[in-house]
């Protein structure tokens, strides 16, 4: 193991990044991530690839990871030597021939395609990058080099300042790195929201060895992306961050726990592992100093309860992922019973940014009560769906109704889902609440990981809380009954009220049901009726709708609705073509509905839209 | 005080094991260099599954030879993780997001609709063993939302007509161009197992 210093490494990341920085012929960046790949980003770049060889061109193409703009994908950056940046959305391999011909053989701008400007101002008509909705009022910290930097390219990661943070802190005592963690007053971005610094204190101050550094990269809260989004685009963050704590409690090991329905991020960060080892940054004597560490990438295999840290411990001890009753606590017996830490992703990864700027520097950002910033996904009914970093404490509205743009044309926001399926749903009439765990906690509901999941009028709040439920069900560990069995009959109930044979009497028992599954030893049984919960304090009109008139005033519940020719059309043969189970049938030359083979799938409505429509099953039509 | 993980009894090898002698050889090769208490179960099991696209049953007494535990824990193991699949899988197999945003946009529809045309449950094989219907987790690809996932590729955003199209595709394909998707009586079936099925307790594919 050669001994290099941070210097070193710094000189020569600067000379690869200069070619990116100020490149000397036109530099083709192609943001290749999970939310680009499945529109054809990998094709988009083979295209690329193929057509400037094929013309000759003088060109580099780049991978780069994921600018947050999933609605925009897939994303192609062209810079030409002379400094205009063009950023170009929708660029789909048949696009490419168009875009080469106009943009790098033309030496013009393909107008069509493109979104942006790169760089601080706009110019010939285009707007700069940072000032389109979705980008203004964002603070990109954490996401810095997202769509930015080859996340393959460790070079790039040291150019743009990484491992710096690692150079300092090793020459600080690990105890004045614990305190600076925990005089910056971050806390746990998982959800739980509890302080960083304190977790490390714990490990810190435990004396069995091996000590290990755990990094719960198990992202299964559904509609939660934004630990994917980091891990993908800039891998080395993490892997710095982690070292940090290692370095800060004396940690002899790390495990990165990546779920199963993330390979890119598994792929990519292994690899920066691998690359962190290369250069001494792991290992023995990391970067000349007497400190040794290893990090290891672990693959889960399908589990939404490992994302609980208890259940990722055992999942780690090669068994069920079933969580485990605390005490003793991780940092006292964790995996393998020996001392551990676990922290979510963008706790490990602010990390490096504190270490490396300051705590003042870091924490000049954020709301009086929480510092920093957060990175959130947007998916749902919105308009722009796609991952974004601003301050704690923002306007709710900002972000999801101006950057995000809000629900399609002509819908109406009916509520927004934070977190995961555990951490229920505010109303409408809060989305000026700040981005920030209090006011969300008033109000029964968690601000949880990062995920938005925002709803529209055309939703129904009891069809996904059956989802919630269900989920929760699902997942269960089956340790303790009141999760198993609790949401089993919450499920029951619920399924009752959406197929019309909710009683009154139900929503006491809903009430019961979320008071038992307190007991529940982890968070997952006790958080599971948290949406149900909110229902009633939000959105009892309409379940009482469900529950006393039998009706879904959204027309979503299965049981409360059917499907009905309105009038004849000429639309309707083809809605006789589409359905699935020959449910649309003519009798002596009118068209009716079979209700008994009907699925209410809406097939035939989509063929028909005004021939065929969604009538209360119950009450008067 | 804290004892080591309370299921590890280390217990040597159960006798000899039972099935395939092939399955058998390559399962041992595949998981040799292996050791317990090196968080490597889960790697062994992604790699019986990449072989053979599930994990037979001889690998449960093989593995608990290795990570010398019993084979109630590991198939304890196997069964938890909802990735891991003891059944071989159908000769092609449509993936349906269950996540949130597809939901909010009309993904039951579209779960609807496949189950009949594909003549199969969620979570099974159709009975004729060409078509798997699996419900899969959010991964976050929501501008596609509703979407499904067939064989890596990525369908979406779906109107139900369009699924509905794609799928009797798919059929057509499979039964190699014979327009098997007349055969209604088979899908008449199907919907009435379902209407059965009414309160949706089959909603999880239990």
């Amino acid at each position: 193991m050669t001994l290099t210093t941070y210097q070193e490494l710094r000189a020569k990341a600067d000379e690869v990044w200069a070619a990116v920085e100020k490149p000397e012929r036109t530099l083709i960046r192609v943001g290749v991530a999970t939310c680009s790949r499945v529109v054809g980003a990998e094709e988009t770049l083979e295209a690329l690839r193929r057509e400037v060889q094929a013309r000759g061109l003088d060109a580099d193409v780049m991978v780069t990871g994921c600018l947050g703009l999933c609605y925009a994908e897939p994303l192609v950056e062209l810079m030409r030597a002379d400094g205009v940046g063009v950023l170009y959305q929708r660029v789909t391999a048949d696009k490419v021939p168009a875009l080469v011909e106009e943009a790098i053989a033309g030496d013009g701008i393909a107008r069509e395609m493109a979104l942006a400007a790169v760089g601080d101002g706009g110019f010939s008509g285009l707007p700069a990058l940072g000032s389109l909705e979705f980008m203004r009022g964002q603070v990109r910290r954490l996401m810095a080099n997202c769509g930015v930097t080859d996340p393959g390219n460790i070079d790039h990661y040291i150019a743009r300042g990484g491992y710096e943070g690692l150079a300092k802190a090793l020459r600080m005592k690990p105890d004045d790195v614990v305190k600076q963690v925990e005089d910056s007053r971050l806390w746990g971005r998982g959800g739980a929201a509890f302080s960083t610094g304190l977790k490390w204190e714990f490990l810190r101050g435990a004396r069995r060895k091996p000590k290990y550094m755990i990094c719960n990269a198990d992202e299964g809260d559904p509609g939660s992306f934004v630990n994917r989004n980091l891990m993908e685009s800039d891998p080395h963050l993490l892997v710095e961050g982690m070292i940090i704590g290692g370095w800060a409690t004396d940690a002899d090991k790390g495990y990165i726990y990546i779920r199963d329905e993330y390979p890119l991020p598994v792929a990519r960060m292994e690899a920066a592992v691998q690359q962190a080892r290369e250069k001494g940054l792991l290992g023995n004597g990391i970067l000349g100093s007497n400190f040794s560490f290893e990090l290891e990438v672990v693959r889960g295999a399908g589990s939404y309860v490992c994302g609980d840290e208890t259940g990722l411990l055992s999942s780690l001890e090669d068994r069920r992922g079933m969580p485990k009753i605390k005490p003793p606590f991780p940092a006292q017996a964790g995996v393998f019973a020996m001392p551990s830490n676990i922290n979510n992703v963008e706790s490990y990864t602010n990390v490096p940014l504190i270490m490396r700027h300051s705590v003042q520097w870091w924490a000049a950002m954020g709301s009086e009560k929480h510092k920093g910033t957060k990175m959130f996904s947007l998916s749902g009914q919105v308009q722009r769906v796609g991952i974004l970093e601003v301050p704690l404490g923002t306007p709710t509205s900002e972000v999801v109704m101006r950057m995000g743009g809000g629900p399609p044309p002509g819908r109406r926001l009916k509520g927004i889902q934070p977190g995961g399926p555990l951490s229920g749903v505010i109303p409408a009439s809060d989305v000026e609440i700040p981005l920030e765990p209090d006011p969300y906690r008033e109000r029964g509901v968690l601000m949880g990981s990062g995920g938005l999941v925002i709803l529209d009028d055309s939703n129904c709040i009891v069809d996904l809380c059956i989802y919630f439920e269900w989920f929760a069900e699902d997942e269960s560990c089956g340790r303790c009954t009141t999760c198993f069995a609790g949401t089993r009959r919450m499920l029951e109930i619920l399924r009752r009220i959406s197929s019309g044979r909710g009683r009154l009497a139900d929503l006491e028992l809903i009430k019961l049901l979320g008071r038992i599954a307190q007991n529940a030893n982890c968070f997952h049984g006790q958080g599971a009726p948290t949406a149900v919960m909110s229902m009633f304090r939000f959105f009892e009109d309409e379940l009482l709708e469900h529950v006393e008139r039998k009706r879904c005033p959204a027309k979503v519940c299965r049981g409360l609705v059917r499907y009905e020719v309105l009038h004849q059309s000429e639309l309707l043969p083809a809605a006789e073509a589409i359905c699935p189970t020959q449910a649309v049938v003519r009798d002596n030359g009118s068209y009716r509905i079979d209700q008994v083979k009907c699925v209410k799938c809406d097939a035939c409505r989509e063929q028909a839209p005004y021939a065929i429509g969604v009538v209360d099953e119950f009450g008067p039509a | 005080m804290f004892s080591q993980a309370s299921h590890n009894s280390r217990l040597r090898p159960v006798g000899p094991v039972a099935g395939s002698t092939e399955v058998i050889a390559r399962i041992s090769e595949l998981i040799a260099d292996l050791r317990p208490d090196n968080v490597e179960l889960l790697a062994a099991l992604h790699r019986i599954q990449h072989e053979f696209g599930y994990v037979p049953r001889e690998a449960v007494p093989l593995l608990a030879g290795k990570f010398e535990t019993t084979p109630a824990i590991i198939f304890g193991t196997i069964d938890f993780y909802s990735e891991v699949r003891t059944e071989p899988p159908a000769e092609t197999t449509v993936e349906w997001c269950s996540g949130p945003a597809c939901l909010l946009k009309g993904s039951l529809n579209i779960r609807r609709a496949l189950e009949a045309v594909l003549e199969c449950q969620m979570n099974r094989t159709s009975a004729n063993g060409r078509f798997g219907l699996r419900l899969v987790q959010c991964d976050g690809t929501c501008q596609l939302a509703p979407l499904v996932r067939h064989e890596g590729r990525y369908l979406g955003p779906l109107t139900v007509s369009e699924a509905i199209g794609w799928a009797r595709e798919l059929r057509r394909e499979m039964g190699n161009g014979k327009g098997e998707m007349r055969e209604t009586p088979a899908e008449k079936e199907v919907v009435g197992q379902m209407s059965e099925a009414g309160d949706e307790a089959k909603e999880a594919g239990e």
